[in-house]
């Protein structure tokens, strides 16, 4: 009866934005990066990026409650380079790295089956 | 990883890109690295099913691809039912709920998403109708059982546009190359008596498994990872024989009389008999003889697919979501 509409779980309502961005004021070169309608999946992705990144001190991320689909992602870096930019390097690494595994996998499943492949 | 009887060690991948810095290693990131490492072997593939091994990837990419799978990439599946007749003895909710659950062979990138302010049109909407009725004929009743294979495809849209306010601007028929389809013809929906009728329309829109099971593309998605088995210490004498004995095919015998040796031949393939090393792992005689690990970076992947889409083409739908996702937070970032 008071259900919440099944589509609450991925579609962004309006007056929210996707991502929201907040500096911490305790922490130096910190910040908290709120991300609408994300789970899991791209939480513990874009933390491990950031972990490959020199410049970043600390990464976390975390589901503060699991029915408000919302998921924080915490940034520390060393002062080189800021949040935001440690954020989107990390993300365009994971882009790259998705193109190579879609090429290899192409290139795979052609030498597997070389007629039937449609994509 | 190091998988002991009950405890496992060492699971956890490097979580800094500074960890090995005193050693003079720098382990951060590099696309060149990564394209030079990272492998794909397809070990069997079939309609539905596909295994291949996936080696150098972190495991935050491979879960993220297993999570997308199983509850991100769309498919198409009845979502309204509209009733005409129904005198069996199944009620419309059951009924409905187990058409929902029937996968529909269409691709579901020929499709627009449905969303609820829009009425349903040619471009969003698959309309089936299921029309059967349970008579005596001589001594056989026929209908007695309704299958999914009795679902009928109406490209022309609902017959009866008035009460679903469903209609179609044009066919369907050449818009949708091969047509619509069921993955299954022989699934059972109801059962019947003589005189008993059911006549419906089903129609399926675009969803993803997230918000409801049966959108999910695939039976289901997972991976393990690549099982090793270490002999720590030579295994001979009257302890070989008692190993080989035990896990035929993961070891062989090797030399004879004093000399006889036990060697492993493969863990991969021999998963049962690993079951019964990790047991053998808590007795303290053979723990130090025998060690079972696992490689943290080699994923052996296996997609079941519903069949709705091809397994590899799930995987490359995976993917490309993934870098959607990717874009879409680049973009608002």
């Amino acid at each position: 009866m008071n259900a919440p509409d099944r589509y609450e779980k991925f579609v962004v309502p309006d007056g929210l934005k996707k991502v929201a961005y907040e500096r911490d004021t305790k922490v130096p070169n910190a910040a908290t990066f709120t991300l609408q309608r994300e789970d899991h999946t791209m939480g513990n992705l874009i933390r491990m990026q950031l972990h490959r990144d020199k410049h970043v001190m600390f990464s976390g991320y975390k589901i503060p409650h699991p029915l408000e689909y919302r998921m924080l992602i915490k940034v520390q870096t060393d002062g080189s380079k800021t949040p935001i930019e440690a954020a989107d390097g990390a993300l365009k690494d994971l882009q790259d790295e998705l193109n190579d595994i879609r090429e290899q996998f192409v290139k795979e499943a052609e030498r597997q089956q070389p007629e039937a492949m449609i994509f | 990883m190091i998988c002991g009887p009950d405890l496992s060690q060492h699971t956890s991948t490097v979580t800094s890109a500074n960890i090995y810095m005193g050693l003079g290693i720098d382990n951060s990131w590099s696309q060149e690295q990564f394209e030079e490492d990272f492998s794909i072997h397809i070990n069997s593939i079939d309609e539905h099913d596909i295994e291949f091994d996936m080696r150098h990837v972190d495991p935050s990419i491979a879960n993220a691809v297993r999570r997308i799978l199983i509850s991100e990439v769309p498919t198409m599946a009845i979502e309204h039912v509209f009733f005409v007749n129904n005198t069996s003895i199944i009620t419309e909710e059951v009924l409905a709920h187990r058409l929902g659950l029937v996968p529909i062979k269409v691709d579901p990138a020929l499709f627009e998403d449905k969303t609820n302010e829009c009425s349903p049109n040619e471009r969003n909407t698959v309309v089936l109708k299921l029309k059967v009725d349970c008579k005596r004929q001589g001594e056989e009743i026929i209908n007695e059982k309704v299958y999914s294979g009795q679902l009928q495809w109406l490209p022309e849209g609902s017959e009866m546009p008035e009460e679903t306010t469903c209609r179609f601007a044009r066919s369907q028929a050449g818009a949708i190359p091969g047509g619509v389809d069921l993955v299954h013809d022989n699934i059972l929906l109801a059962k019947m008596r003589p005189g008993q009728s059911i006549e419906l329309e089903a129609h399926c829109i675009k969803g993803v498994g997230s918000e409801h099971a049966k959108w999910s593309p695939v039976g289901t998605a997972w991976y393990r990872l690549h099982p090793e088995l270490e002999v720590l210490q030579a295994i001979t004498g009257l302890m070989a024989d008692e190993i080989v004995a035990l896990c035929p095919g993961l070891f062989v015998m090797e030399g004879s009389g004093e000399q006889r040796q036990a060697k492993v031949t493969s863990a991969r393939g021999n998963e049962m008999q690993l079951e019964k090393v990790r047991r053998l792992l808590s007795e303290e005689e053979w723990a130090k003889y025998l060690q079972l690990r696992k490689r943290k970076e080699h994923f052996i992947f296996t997609i079941q697919s519903t069949g709705a889409l091809a397994p590899e083409t799930l995987f490359m739908r995976a993917v490309d979501k993934l870098a959607d996702k990717c874009d879409t937070l680049l973009g608002r970032l």
